[in-house]
């Protein structure tokens, strides 16, 4: 490992890339200094930036991009119509630190965790804080976030604080200071992550050279003290990380760092607790659950005892940790201190708790509460910034000197009215840094959020930061939520290196073991509606190309008259795409060829229809999302790369309608196609396997009885034709051609498709697959045979005992109602399979609900609670 | 004087339950101006899990839940009270209420901090103009606190009219305060609310209330209901308890059950529950004097 460069900095070489960077006075700025050297530590990445030169770095950029969005990194953004998906955006050049200014952020972090840890300790404990005049009472008794359920209660290892995290920013002085203190469920880590891995693979040579701390001990350490709080259960404790759900801002973090840290990503109601013991709802059974990573907010974590409205929540989950049966990291009601109201005492509590002087600052603020600070903070009152003492959700600060003079005095009369609901803050003017754009360095504002981990002596402090950026000039107030850029963050190691990845260690032996963490029923449930989404996708793309390539042989009125069978398969088309499958067929004789087309074009594209190929996918991917720590990166690049392929250019569509969407089909049966192969490949035969095969097989058996029965049973006067398109359709052309030659028979057709065992396309095929996995599942527990075991026994025995020339013989009109009955009768059976199953496995899913405060029924506890007059 | 409460509670579910978990604050506390001799919970089905513990405002609570699939879950809490009547200093003789709302403010001591944490807004009872405008004529200058109160919750008395179906419990205060018209709740938060408009400290009391049948009648088995009022801390005296439904200062015939910052923190019986379809529910409440 190459050492990192020496701190000389008159041996300044040029380097082409910096030499145009102009960075603003009146900043401290990271790659320059204020007589326009560069700073030492920057040198080594300069000069690799410098050799793959602008162009170099555009192709690296481009490749980082490419990274993100085949990795599906996002950011949701509330309240955003667009798909509230936002691609998360990183920019090539990392920030840099050196190992020295590192060490002062690393020392000044852990000892504002430790502050927060006492201060904690001391507010759900003796209050002595309040008692001694150390805090305003407000801060707490006012505190919405203050839970009174956790007073007096006791945490594991008496850790409140496992997990804190900071945003900082740099004064024009070079030190640096504490913009906000994050202590309910810091996020962030996992993005930082994610930055590191596409940063190092854009810039390999790069990263190499500079000699950068690793991330991983951070989250080692994190995993080791998650261990470490479990109260039972030490040697291998069930650790689960709880979400707050897909449209969380950072749902993608989530269930990333779920799946790098090897703990099963669970909601709310996958939990339950028994016993004041907490458990994981799985397909085996309730499993106890040890360890908590949490990150929903505290108070909507359980409705019993917190916010009543929650659905997010485990009722119980407060009392089991009252009696110590669960570690929750972090605790519950750690959410008080994330308020900017706190700032301006944070050095007063640190001596009077941890008789030190505070080392990392908070950034001039001012609780309007008391009397001289809101005189203070109002002296200035055109450039600084406002905030709310205690914001419920995401409240955007106020930079005053944006505001016209009029709300200027409003906000002032609603800060007079009620200051203690209000901060001032000293607006910073935080540090530059580059970043890559058009060609050139530019700089920008930035702020870093940097993290820490309760070890069992002191905190780890993460050699990284996730580094935000927004327009120098803009403010410091950079969140993801207003758009801003990020950027990888590399302290430059002092010495070697320490590389280490989160595989277990080697001296340890680990167990053998077939398992796999556990499924939790909600996750079965997305797994195997993710596997009936693509196989719907696929029979409408088959279907539509089919209908695509006929279309595009008519060429005008006369053709499309006497190609009656072109009418049966726009039929079938429009029928699965509504899923119109129990009501009655639409049968529309008379079809033009433009309306055919939009027909055509709709069944694709269409975003509201529930049947399209376009909604289709979206589903699937939804439902794929909520599975992410379960499928592989390369599964989730196939369905992400099938959205992309659905986002049509207008202008080519309608340029060339037909050539496009038959490209774009082509496309999208093959993406189809890659994604069931991986399943095939890469999962092991699990439950979660198993799953998202039953639903493929069903969705399958399904799509297949709904396409002959609209296609075969009416009189067609053209029949080859449609049996051929048919055969394409179920992708059974091939096998057909294979055993009968080219003599295309309705009969031979039905039993390929429907009664032939060997023909993987087959809907008897589907009903045998669907019995052995159901054989499979955890049997019921009076060892009968399930419901749905006899649905599908009785549908697979119906069809090996089938007569399929008598079904296929027609009526002298020509149509065959026996058949049409038989498939009517047999295509009901299905979806009463499928709700069987729900019911059986899938339905832990139910939402509890709330009795008495806030219920709203007239016959409810409420009515009577509420005392009427004696 | 001993009474004696039986307050019974009935769910009704119109299909299974099959997991519920339970708060129970049904437990008298004990007090300068009661003791608890008896009490009794008794629930059915039998919990597997039963807790009883205190809360913040150490209230009992009893905690429990059921895992076991059931269509009826009744909650039946007879408890056995010696009352008697308050010590209630002289109204004219407590401090100006500047002085109160400043001794809040600036004292840190434990009885004062807790105090002061009944001065700020609550899930309920959340301060407005309005109700400040409400409170003031009330609160004139050097007014000794326990008057001003007095004449607060006989304001109330006056301008408000008793009616259980003009509000329910998430009627927000500005509508009672807009219609005129609630419930003893609501009166309790109302006037919990106006004392916090004035930085005085306004503490809600969950309990029952010994009735009187009217003159010639015979007393109806059940017909009772849980009442709620409201107290304000005095220095050096303590909490002081007013009843603005009935326009009194209660004396010996309140029973408290337990005290929060408003209705969300003592509610009787709080629930979660999977399944059970639509439910129905029943409460009897019987208080008889036994001394």
């Amino acid at each position: 490992m190459p050492k990192p460069m020496s701190a000389d900095s008159h041996a300044t070489p040029a380097s082409t890339l910096a030499q145009s960077y102009e960075a603003p006075a009146n900043v401290y700025d990271e790659l320059k200094a204020a007589d326009g050297s560069l700073r030492s530590h920057w040198q080594a990445l300069l000069s690799r930036l410098d050799s793959l030169g602008a162009a170099g770095l555009d192709r690296r950029l481009e490749k980082a991009r490419h990274l993100l969005h085949e990795n599906g990194v996002s950011y949701n953004v509330y309240g955003d119509p667009q798909g509230m998906e936002r691609p998360w955006s990183l920019s090539p050049v990392p920030v840099l630190h050196s190992a020295d200014e590192w060490q002062r952020v690393e020392i000044g972090l852990a000892q504002r965790a430790r502050l927060l840890d006492a201060l904690l300790q001391d507010v759900y404990g003796p209050q002595r804080v309040l008692l001694e005049g150390l805090l305003p009472p407000e801060l707490i008794f006012g505190n919405p976030h203050f839970l009174r359920a956790c007073h007096g209660m006791s945490v594991p290892r008496e850790r409140w604080l496992p997990l804190y995290c900071a945003d900082l920013v740099r004064l024009p002085d070079g030190s640096f200071a504490v913009l906000e203190d994050r202590t309910q469920a810091p996020s962030g880590a996992g993005y930082a992550l994610e930055n590191r891995i596409v940063i190092s693979s854009a810039l390999p040579e790069a990263f190499r050279e500079c000699g950068i701390e690793r991330l991983s001990l951070f989250f080692r350490a994190l995993r080791d003290t998650l261990q470490w709080l479990a109260p039972h259960n030490r040697d291998n404790p069930r650790i689960v990380l709880l979400t707050s759900g897909p449209y969380n801002a950072t749902y993608f973090e989530q269930a990333y760092l779920a799946q790098y840290l090897s703990y099963t990503l669970v909601n709310g109601g996958d939990l339950t607790v028994r016993n004041d013991h907490v458990y994981l709802k799985t397909l085996s059974g309730l499993q106890p659950v040890d360890v908590i990573l949490r990150r929903i907010n505290d108070d909507y974590s359980d409705p019993l005892e917190l916010r009543p409205e929650s659905v997010l929540g485990t009722p119980g989950l407060v009392q089991a940790a009252r009696q110590g049966n669960v570690a929750i990291a972090n605790p519950l009601g750690t959410g008080l201190l994330q308020t900017p109201a706190l700032l301006p005492f944070i050095a007063g509590l640190c001596k009077a708790l941890l008789g030190e002087e505070l080392l990392l600052p908070s950034v001039r603020s001012y609780w309007c509460g008391e009397r001289w600070a809101l005189r203070e903070g109002i002296a200035s009152f055109s450039d600084v910034v406002v905030r709310r003492s205690f914001p419920q959700g995401f409240v955007q600060p106020v930079l005053t000197a944006q505001l016209t003079s009029d709300a200027r005095a409003e906000l002032l009369r609603a800060i007079e009215a009620r200051p203690e609901q209000y901060v001032i803050q000293e607006r910073v003017h935080a540090s530059t840094t580059p970043t890559f754009t058009e060609h050139t360095l530019s700089p920008r504002a930035l702020v870093m959020r940097c993290f820490a981990v309760a070890g069992r002596d002191d905190y780890v402090v993460m050699p990284g930061a996730l580094s935000r950026t927004a327009d120098a000039g803009e403010g410091t107030e950079a969140s993801m939520q207003l758009g801003a850029g990020s950027k990888d963050t590399w302290v430059l190691s002092r010495g070697s290196v320490t590389n280490f990845s989160l595989l277990p260690p080697v001296d340890r032996p680990v167990p053998l073991s077939r398992g796999g963490s556990a499924l939790p029923s909600r996750a079965t449930d997305n797994l195997y509606w993710l596997g009936r989404y693509a196989e719907r996708a696929e029979g409408v793309a088959r279907l539509a190309r089919v209908v695509c390539g006929r279309l595009n042989d008519l060429v005008n009125q006369n053709d499309l008259e006497h190609s009656p069978e072109f009418v049966a398969l726009l039929r079938a088309l429009s029928t699965q795409t509504s899923l119109n499958y129990t009501g009655g067929l639409v049968v529309s004789d008379s079809v033009d060829l433009a309306s055919a087309q939009a027909q055509l074009i709709a069944a694709v594209t269409d975003e509201t229809g529930p049947g399209t190929l376009r909604s289709c996918v979206s589903s699937a991917l939804r439902a794929g999302r909520l599975v992410r720590d379960r499928i592989s990166t390369d599964t989730w690049r196939v369905l992400a790369a099938l959205d992309d392929e659905l986002r049509i250019d207008d202008a080519a569509l309608e340029r060339e309608p037909m050539g496009t969407l038959l490209d774009v089909l082509n496309r999208v049966v093959l993406r189809l196609a890659a994604f069931s192969g991986l399943a095939i490949d890469s999962m092991t035969r699990g439950h979660a396997w198993r799953f998202l095969d039953m639903g493929r097989r069903l969705e399958r058996a399904m799509t297949l009885l709904m396409l002959l029965r609209s296609t075969l049973t009416q009189r067609c006067e053209r029949g080859t034709p449609l049996l051929e398109a048919v055969l394409e359709v179920a992708d059974s052309s091939m096998t057909y051609r294979r055993r009968y030659l080219a003599r295309l028979q309705l009969p031979p057709v039905v039993d390929l498709l429907l009664t032939d065992e060997t023909n993987p396309r087959s809907v008897i095929y589907q009903l045998d697959a669907l019995t052995r996995h159901l054989e499979a599942l955890p049997p019921a527990p009076d060892g009968l045979r399930s419901p749905q075991e006899r649905i599908a026994l009785g549908v697979l025995t119906e069809l090996k005992l089938c007569d399929i020339e008598w079904l296929c013989t027609p009526r002298p009109a020509g149509d065959r109602p026996r058949l049409s009955q038989y498939l009517l009768e047999l295509g009901a059976r299905i979806p009463a399979l499928s709700d069987s199953l729900s019911d059986r496995y899938l339905n832990h899913a139910t939402v509890s609900r709330h009795l008495g405060e806030g219920d709203r029924a007239p016959s409810s506890l409420v009515a009577a609670s509420r005392g009427d007059e004696p | 004087m001993k009474l004696r409460m039986v307050h019974c509670t009935t769910y009704v579910y119109t299909d299974a339950v099959t997991t519920s978990h339970h708060e129970a604050r049904l437990t008298p506390r004990d007090g300068e101006h009661q003791r608890a001799l008896t009490h009794e919970l008794t629930i059915t089905p039998e919990p597997k899990t039963r807790r009883r513990r205190f809360d913040y405002f150490g209230n009992r609570v009893v905690h429990f839940s059921l895992s076991e699939s059931h269509r009826e879950l009744e909650i039946v809490s007879q408890s056995e009270v010696e009352v008697s009547p308050g010590r209630v200093p002289e109204l004219a003789t407590t401090p100006p209420w500047e002085d109160v709302r400043d001794h809040l403010r600036n004292t840190r001591q434990r009885d004062a901090l807790d105090a002061f944490a009944m001065c700020m807004d609550s899930p309920y009872v959340v301060r407005f103009a309005e109700l400040a405008e409400y409170a003031a004529p009330s609160f004139t200058p050097r007014r000794p606190i326990l008057q001003a109160v007095r004449e607060l919750v006989s304001r109330v008395y006056t301008d408000f009219t008793y009616d259980p179906r003009a509000t329910e419990v998430s009627t927000p205060l500005s509508d009672v305060l807009q219609h005129r018209r609630g419930v003893c709740q609501d009166f309790a938060h109302l006037v919990i609310g106006c004392l916090r408009t004035q930085g005085l400290a306004g503490r809600y009391v969950s309990g029952y209330l010994l009735t009187h049948p009217p003159p010639g009648k015979t007393r109806l088995v059940g017909a009772d209901a849980s009442h709620a009022w409201l107290s304000t801390f005095v220095p050096d005296h303590g909490w002081v308890d007013f009843d603005p439904t009935n326009d009194l200062i209660p004396a010996g015939e309140h029973v408290t059950v337990a005290y929060g910052r408003d209705f969300s923190d003592v509610t009787p019986i709080r629930g979660v529950i999977l399944g059970g379809g639509k439910h129905q529910l029943r409460v009897a409440v019987d208080v008889v004097q036994t001394e």
